[in-house]
């Protein structure tokens, strides 16, 4: 029986109506249940629903149509079944500790008080955004394009709180650890380390505010680590403790999770899988279609804006190129000025279909140092999806 | 799993489903596409600009009950796998193969020191390709997806 079947079925003995006065959230379609569910969490607007616990939160399609992506609806991913729900900011603290001289412990106003505040727009995305397009599919977060989001940040400068906590000689990497916490011991943690150079850069910084406001609880409130143009799974939130390390970091989510094939692109053979890995580190540039909809109305003669954006890990964006007719002809694409070397940078073509019929719509951009996107791509984990877009639509 | 098998799941979950009614509903139905759809909503939504005036923040996260279809494995599935991730990390993925299912069962113990013997396994394996496997297809995956 298909899901509509089953409606009809609980539709005719009635049940819909006593579903309807339940208090708990029940998923009627349940272990049915398509991969087009939406939800709605605490402080977010609906957004697609892949996991509920610990949640999994796609941002839809529609909000790219803004440079930057809303609090209420930027994607959501947390690792550990434990995720904070309460935070009382009379008692939190981030603590700094490890090899540094003055072990610190900072409240959330002190940070807003005591630090130069600094501001960045960058773009943060999920290792596996798009994991659902590569073949053979491979296991994990089954994500359309919307696990990636723009938005200003503002905090304060890892740097700014290391000089402060002054980091002893001989300093290796900085371990980053939130709230969240394991369901069992043997679980491990979720703990990220960066090494103390790129920490101390100038860029990293622990962010109080997103887009302005105080981050919602699901995407790290109080404070959350922004690596700009670094994988999201860098981003730790609900931060809570900073550790500096005379010896390189280790553990389960670096050493055996998150890795990339080290040849270029991080991509290997299903039937030949690579032996060097190293963790995965910067975005690759990629573009993603924002119009049209794949479902929106065409017509011959009617000029259409083609929309998208497309960001890399900093170098900048140079060329959009795009396709109407499935790769055999490319023209530049309009580029909207840059807002930021880590923002993601809009782009536009106008088209205007002459005739009726099924036509591909594709779009590769090449950064400022020459790197384009793949023709095609594979991973056994499925991360750092940057394969050119298609998207067919129909004129009619 | 057989249609007639799934219809038996689907009225059973319903019957648990009835059986959890107490406060107001979040179900709604989405008559313009024919489908009623579970949506998920949160029983308390403190705006952003809340926390200024309160420095304890706090949420409420939903609570979904899912339903189990009954299949071989599905006691050990209910006791062992539930207690650290929901059935959406199942049922979000693609149907994949059992060597596939059976990587990321052992993957679950193995790696996350789920609290499951070799037999127990071998049943969950059992269970997540009774409810979304088929044959043949799927890689076999990593970690930290």
């Amino acid at each position: 029986m298909n899901r509509r079947g089953f409606l009809q079925l609980v539709g005719a003995t009635g049940a819909a109506a006593l579903a309807a006065s339940c208090n708990r959230m029940n998923s009627v379609v349940g272990i049915l249940s398509s991969p087009s569910d939406l939800a709605r969490f605490p402080e977010k607007e609906e957004m697609i629903l892949l996991t509920d616990r610990p949640p999994q939160l796609e941002t839809p399609l529609h909000y790219f149509r803004q440079d930057l992506t809303p609090n209420e609806a930027f994607f959501v991913r947390w690792h550990l079944e434990g995720i904070p729900t309460s935070v009382d900011l009379r008692t939190f603290r981030v603590n700094v500790s490890g090899h540094v001289r003055q072990p610190l412990q900072l409240s959330v106003d002190d940070l807003r008080s005591q630090f130069q505040p600094s501001s960045i727009i960058a773009v943060n995305q999920c290792s596996g955004n798009s994991r659902s397009f590569f073949e053979p599919r491979v296991p994990g977060g089954q994500w359309k394009h919307g696990a990636v989001g723009n938005a200003k940040w503002t905090g304060v400068h890892v740097k700014s709180i290391l000089d402060r906590a002054q980091v002893k000689s001989g300093a290796v990497d900085v371990s980053f650890n939130g709230l969240d916490a394991p369901p069992l011991p043997s679980v491990a943690d979720f703990v990220k380390a960066l090494s103390i150079e790129h920490a101390r850069d100038g860029e990293v910084m622990i962010a109080y505010a997103m887009n302005d406001q105080p981050l919602p609880m699901v995407n790290g409130f109080p404070l959350r680590l922004v690596v700009p143009g670094w994988y999201g799974t860098y981003w730790v939130k609900a931060l809570s403790d900073i550790t500096v390390l005379p010896q390189p970091f280790s553990n389960f989510w670096t050493d055996k999770a998150y890795r990339i094939p080290s040849g270029p692109n991080g991509t290997e053979s299903p039937k030949d899988l690579a032996k060097d890995t190293v963790p995965i580190n910067r975005f690759n540039v990629r573009s993603i279609f924002v119009r049209p909809d794949p479902d929106e109305m065409l017509h011959p003669g009617m000029r259409i804006e083609i929309e998208g954006v497309a960001f890399d890990s900093g170098y900048g964006i140079r060329r959009v190129e795009v396709s109407t007719d499935g790769g055999a002809s490319w023209a530049d694409a309009r580029l909207d000025p840059e807002i930021g070397k880590y923002s993601w940078r809009r782009w536009r073509a106008s088209w205007t279909p002459r005739n009726r019929g099924q036509f591909r719509l594709m779009a590769r951009a090449t950064n400022a140092v020459g790197d384009a996107q793949s023709k095609e791509q594979w991973n056994r984990s499925g991360f750092m999806w940057n394969v050119i877009q298609q998207v067919d639509v129909k004129v009619e | 799993m057989t249609p007639k098998t799934k219809s038996l799941v689907l009225s059973l979950g319903l019957a648990t489903l009835v059986a959890g009614c107490g406060r107001p509903s979040n179900v709604s139905k989405e008559t313009d596409q024919g489908i009623a759809n579970a949506k998920m909503e949160s029983t308390s939504d403190l705006k952003p600009d809340s926390k200024a005036d309160n420095p304890v923040h706090t949420i409420v996260m939903p609570h979904d009950e899912p339903l189990f279809p009954p299949g071989p494995g599905r006691d050990e599935f209910v006791t062992a796998c539930v207690v650290c991730h929901s059935p959406r990390y199942i049922t979000m993925q693609p149907r994949f193969s059992q060597a596939t299912w059976l990587g990321e069962v052992n993957k679950m113990k193995d790696t996350y020191g789920a609290h499951i013997s070799d037999e127990q396994v071998l049943r969950i394996t059992d269970y997540v390709f009774a409810i979304n496997g088929k044959a043949g297809t799927g890689h076999k995956g990593a970690y930290g997806e």
